[in-house]
C-alpha cells in the first residue's frame, strides 16, 4: 500500500542528515508539540494543544479593545479549480503559523508559505507547492467538497496530505517536496481531507468514503523512512471484537463506511489518541446492516505507537442518520469529587454533547445542546445510549417516525439534520472560563431510504467501487441557522449562547484575551465577548468563511488571522436567496490592532 | 402541492416517447458543427456550470445521497420539453433545483409561488441558467445520455473527463 518515491540521491541524503542531526532552535520537536500552550505566539498545532483546545493565551487583544481591530493584510490563493464532482474547491484549513511565517493550504493540497509579518511589501507568497492532485479522479469520490484542513510541522520539515491520497513531506525552508507516500486509494474510493497528526516521528492520517463503501481506518507513516507503521480498521476484521456487530451477511463490514476524516486529539500522559469515526454504510438504510455496526458513529481511543485500539464508545449504534462522530475530542484535565481526572469531551453530530472518562471511555454526562432534536428523547445517564437503543433489536428505530426503514422509507421532519448539530468545525475550550464553545447548526431534514444494492464482491452484486453508497438520500426542511454555545465541560450544561442566521462552517478559537472568533457562510468575520458572546467585532469580508481562525504574534504584535473562500452549499442556499449570488474566493485575511 | 406534482409526472409518463434504443459511441453523422458545438457547451453546463453531475453522476446514471434520490437521465421517458421544464422550475418536493432566476416569484412554474410550496419548493440551483444554457443542457443529455445504455462506457467517460486523468480507468 505504501511506496515512497524519493527525489533522487539528494533526497535520501536529506533524509539521513535529518534523522541525525540535532533540532534546530526552530524545528519542531516533540518537546516543543508537548508545550505548544507556552509559546502562544506560534500556532503549532493543528488544533493548538495536542488537547484540541483551540486557545491562546494571547491577550493583546481582548474583548474589550477588539472594536479597534483593522485589517492587517490579505493575501490571494489558488485552488479554486473544478475538479470530479466539484465546480470549485474550497478553504477549510487551519494555518499553522511559526516564526512569523504562516503555512496554508487550498483543498487540491497546494502548500503556500506565507510571509505574516506587518511590514511586507510585494508578494507575501514566499513558496507554493502544488502537489498535481488528480482532481477528477479524487473529486469524484470526495463526499463534500474539494478540502483539506491543514498541515503539520516536523523538524525542519512539512508534512502535508493531498485529496487523491498522498502523504508528502516538505522542505520548510523552500518547498521542495523530498517525498510523497501513497496511503489512501481513491481507486476503492478512499480519499485524504484531515490535517496529519504528527506525534515522535509518525504521521497519523485516515481515510474519508463513509458514502463510497470504505472499510475506513487510521494509518501512521514513520517519517524517517515514508513508510507505514501501523493501520487500524475502524471496522473490526473477522476474529476481532465488534466484527459480530455486522449482520447481514455478505461483506458488510468489508464497506461499512466508518471514516476517519478529522485530525485526532492526544493525550500524552495516557499515551492516548481520541479519534472520531464516521458512519456506517450505507447511510440511510439500516436494514441492509443489521448489528451495532461498530465502530461506525464512535470514537476510538488508540495508543499513537502501534495503532492499537484501548477502547472505543459508540455514540449512535446501528446509526440509520448519517451521524458520523469523526469531530474533535478535546481533553479536559479536571476535578471531579476531589479527583483528578482527564475528561474526553464531544459535541456530537447527533446533537448531544458528551463527557467520558479519557483512560477508559465510562461515560459521564451527557446532555443536548442543539435547539431541536427529534431522534431520541434522551441519554441513558448511566451507559449514554440513546434511551431508545434496544440492545435486543438489530436494526435500531429511535423514534420511529425519524428513522429510515425499508418498511417505512421517507421519515418525518427530523432534528438536527444529516449535517448535524455540529460537523467537522472544532470547538474552543476557555480553561480560564471553563467553558467549551460549540459551533452549531440548527435544522432539520427529511430522509427517505432506497433500498440499497450488494456490492460486486457479494453474489448477484452490482455496486462497483467508486460507485456511491448511501442506500437513499435526504431533503432539507426549512431554512438551517445556526448558534455558538458556551456549555460546562463536564455536564453540558449551557451557560452562554448567541444565535446566528446561518450554520456556522468555520469552527471557532478562543485567547486568554476572552474572545471567541470565528467566520459564517456569509462572509462575516465575527469576535465575541467570551462571557457574553454579544459581538465585539465583525468585519465583511465579501466571501463565505468555511475555515476556523488562528492567533500569533509577529514582531512582538499579534494578529489573528484565517482562510476566507468557499462555495455556498445547496443546504444553506435553501431559503437563503439572498446568499445566492456571492462567489467564491480563495485567501488568506489577517486583523491586527 | 403534492397533488400536483403527481399530476406532472402522469401526464410526463402520458407523452413520454418510447426510449429509443440508439447506442453509437460516435456522434451521429446528422450532428452538424453547430450541433456539436451546442453539445460541448451543454457538456460543459453539465458538469461544472450547473454541476447537474453531482447529483446525477457524470453519466447521468442517476445517484444518490448528498443530492437526494436523483433519478437517471439515461432513462429519462420525458419529452425535450417536459426535460427543459424540470430543468426550469426543478421537482416539487424533491431535491432537483430550479434554474430559473424568478422561478415560483411568480407563478411562470407549475403555476405556483414559494409562498403557496413553503418547504416543498424545490431548492435553488447553484447557478441560474438562461433558456441557451437550458436548451444547450437538454440537448446534450439527449444526445449524449438519453438512450444509450443505463451507464457511462469508457468512450463516454473520456469524451466527459479527458484522457488525463485516471477517472476512467475503471470503465475500461
Ligand atoms: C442537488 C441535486 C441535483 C442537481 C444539481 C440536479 N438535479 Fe436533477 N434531479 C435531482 C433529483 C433528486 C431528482 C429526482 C426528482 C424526483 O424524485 O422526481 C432530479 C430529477 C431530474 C429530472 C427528472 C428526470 C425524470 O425522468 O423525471 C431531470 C430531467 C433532471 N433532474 C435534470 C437535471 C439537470 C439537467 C441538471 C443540471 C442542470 C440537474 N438535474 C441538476 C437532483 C439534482
Amino acid at each position: 500500500m505504501n511506496h515512497i518515491k524519493t527525489t533522487g540521491m539528494l533526497a535520501g541524503m536529506l533524509l539521513a542528515a535529518t534523522a541525525l542531526s540535532p533540532a534546530m532552535a526552530a524545528d519542531m520537536t516533540m518537546e516543543r508539540a508537548l508545550k505548544a500552550d507556552s509559546e502562544p505566539g506560534n500556532w503549532i498545532l493543528h488544533a493548538q494543544n495536542y488537547e484540541g483546545h483551540r486557545f491562546s493565551r494571547l491577550k493583546e487583544i481582548t474583548a474589550e479593545n477588539a472594536k479597534n481591530l483593522k485589517l492587517a493584510y490579505t493575501v490571494a490563493l489558488g485552488g479554486y479549480q473544478s475538479g470530479g464532482r466539484y465546480p470549485h474547491g474550497n478553504l477549510e484549513g487551519t494555518p499553522l503559523v511559526d516564526d512569523g511565517i504562516a503555512y496554508v493550504t487550498d483543498g487540491w493540497g497546494s502548500v503556500y508559505a506565507v510571509d505574516a509579518s506587518a511590514n511586507k511589501r510585494g508578494s507575501r507568497v514566499i513558496w507554493k507547492m502544488d502537489p498535481g492532485t488528480d482532481r477528477a479522479w479524487a473529486g469524484d469520490v470526495a463526499c463534500c467538497g474539494v478540502n483539506n484542513r491543514g498541515v503539520a510541522l516536523w523538524k525542519d520539515k512539512i508534512v502535508s496530505i493531498a485529496l487523491d491520497g498522498r502523504l508528502f513531506l516538505i522542505e520548510k525552508k523552500t518547498g521542495e517536496m523530498l517525498w510523497e507516500a501513497k496511503v489512501a486509494e481513491p481507486a476503492v474510493g478512499e480519499t485524504i481531507t484531515l490535517a496529519p497528526l504528527v506525534i515522535r516521528d509518525v504521521a497519523i492520517t485516515g481515510s474519508a468514503g463513509g458514502e463510497f463503501g470504505i472499510r475506513g481506518w487510521y494509518d501512521a507513516v514513520d517519517l524517517n523512512t515514508g513508510k507505514q507503521k501501523w493501520r487500524t480498521f475502524m471496522i473490526p476484521g473477522p476474529g476481532e471484537p465488534g466484527h459480530e456487530s455486522w449482520k447481514g451477511g455478505g461483506n458488510r463490514w468489508k464497506h461499512g463506511g466508518a471514516s476517519a476524516w478529522v485530525t485526532p486529539t492526544f493525550d500524552s500522559t495516557l499515551n492516548l489518541i481520541y479519534a472520531g469515526v464516521g458512519n456506517p454504510g450505507p447511510d440511510w438504510d439500516p436494514d441492509y446492516r443489521p448489528g451495532d455496526n461498530k465502530w461506525a458513529s464512535s470514537v476510538v481511543a488508540m495508543n499513537p505507537d502501534d495503532g492499537k485500539i484501548k477502547w472505543g464508545f459508540q455514540y449512535t449504534p446501528n446509526d440509520p442518520y448519517d451521524f458520523d462522530e469523526i469531530s474533535e475530542h478535546p481533553i479536559v484535565r479536571m476535578k471531579i469529587n476531589g479527583q483528578d481526572r482527564t475528561v474526553m469531551t464531544h459535541a456530537a453530530r447527533n446533537g448531544f454533547y458528551y463527557s467520558l472518562d479519557a483512560a477508559n471511555g465510562s461515560f459521564i454526562t451527557g446532555k443536548q445542546y442543539v435547539d431541536k432534536l427529534t431522534w431520541s428523547t434522551g441519554l441513558d445517564p448511566k451507559t449514554g445510549m440513546p434511551l431508545e437503543y434496544d440492545p435486543k433489536k438489530d436494526v435500531q428505530d429511535y423514534i420511529a417516525s425519524m428513522t429510515p426503514r425499508r418498511s417505512r422509507p421517507t421519515t418525518d421532519v427530523k432534528c438536527p439534520t444529516t449535517s448535524g448539530g455540529k460537523n467537522w468545525q472544532p470547538t474552543a475550550f476557555n480553561p480560564d472560563l471553563n467553558i467549551m464553545y460549540i459551533p452549531s447548526a440548527e435544522g432539520c431534514n427529511k430522509l427517505t431510504l432506497v433500498v440499497q444494492k450488494d456490492w460486486e464482491d457479494e453474489p448477484g452484486g452490482t455496486v462497483k467501487p467508486r460507485d456511491r453508497f448511501t442506500g437513499g438520500g435526504g431533503v432539507n426542511q426549512g431554512r438551517i441557522e445556526g448558534s455558538v454555545k458556551g456549555v460546562d465541560p463536564l455536564t453540558g450544561e449551557m451557560k452562554v449562547k448567541t444565535a446566528y442566521r446561518y450554520p456556522n462552517w468555520a469552527g471557532l478559537m478562543a485567547t486568554a484575551g476572552n474572545l471567541i472568533v470565528t467566520g459564517w457562510p456569509d462572509g462575516e468575520f465575527v469576535a465575541y465577548d467570551a462571557k457574553t458572546l454579544q459581538e465585539v467585532y465583525t468585519y465583511s469580508t465579501g466571501c463565505g468563511i468555511n475555515a476556523p481562525p488562528v492567533t500569533y504574534t509577529v514582531a512582538g504584535k499579534q494578529y489573528i488571522g484565517l482562510l476566507v473562500g468557499s462555495i455556498q452549499k445547496a443546504a444553506i442556499l435553501q431559503d437563503s436567496p439572498e446568499l445566492k449570488n456571492s462567489a467564491t474566493c480563495s485567501m488568506f485575511y489577517a486583523w491586527a490592532l | 402541492m403534492k397533488k400536483l406534482y403527481g399530476f406532472m409526472f402522469a401526464a410526463a409518463a402520458a407523452f413520454a416517447l418510447t426510449v429509443s434504443s440508439a447506442s453509437a459511441q460516435t456522434p451521429a453523422p446528422t450532428e452538424s458543427a453547430a450541433d456539436l458545438r451546442e453539445i460541448e457547451y451543454g457538456k460543459d453546463i453539465f458538469k461544472t456550470k450547473a454541476n447537474c453531475q453531482f447529483c446525477h453522476k457524470w453519466d447521468g446514471s442517476g445517484d444518490q445521497g448528498y443530492g437526494g434520490n436523483a433519478l437517471p437521465l439515461r432513462t429519462t421517458e420525458l419529452t425535450l420539453e417536459q426535460f427543459v421544464e424540470t430543468v426550469k422550475c426543478g421537482r416539487i418536493g424533491t431535491g432537483m433545483p430550479y434554474h430559473d432566476r424568478f422561478a415560483y416569484n411568480d407563478k411562470r412554474c407549475y403555476d405556483t409561488t414559494r409562498e403557496e410550496l413553503g418547504n416543498d419548493t424545490p431548492p435553488i440551483a447553484n447557478e441560474y441558467l438562461q433558456p441557451r444554457e437550458i436548451a444547450a443542457v437538454a440537448k446534450y443529455v439527449f444526445a449524449r445520455q438519453k438512450g444509450r445504455g443505463v451507464k457511462g462506457s469508457y468512450e463516454d467517460c473520456l469524451d466527459f473527463w479527458g484522457k488525463e486523468s485516471k477517472q476512467c480507468e475503471q470503465f475500461k
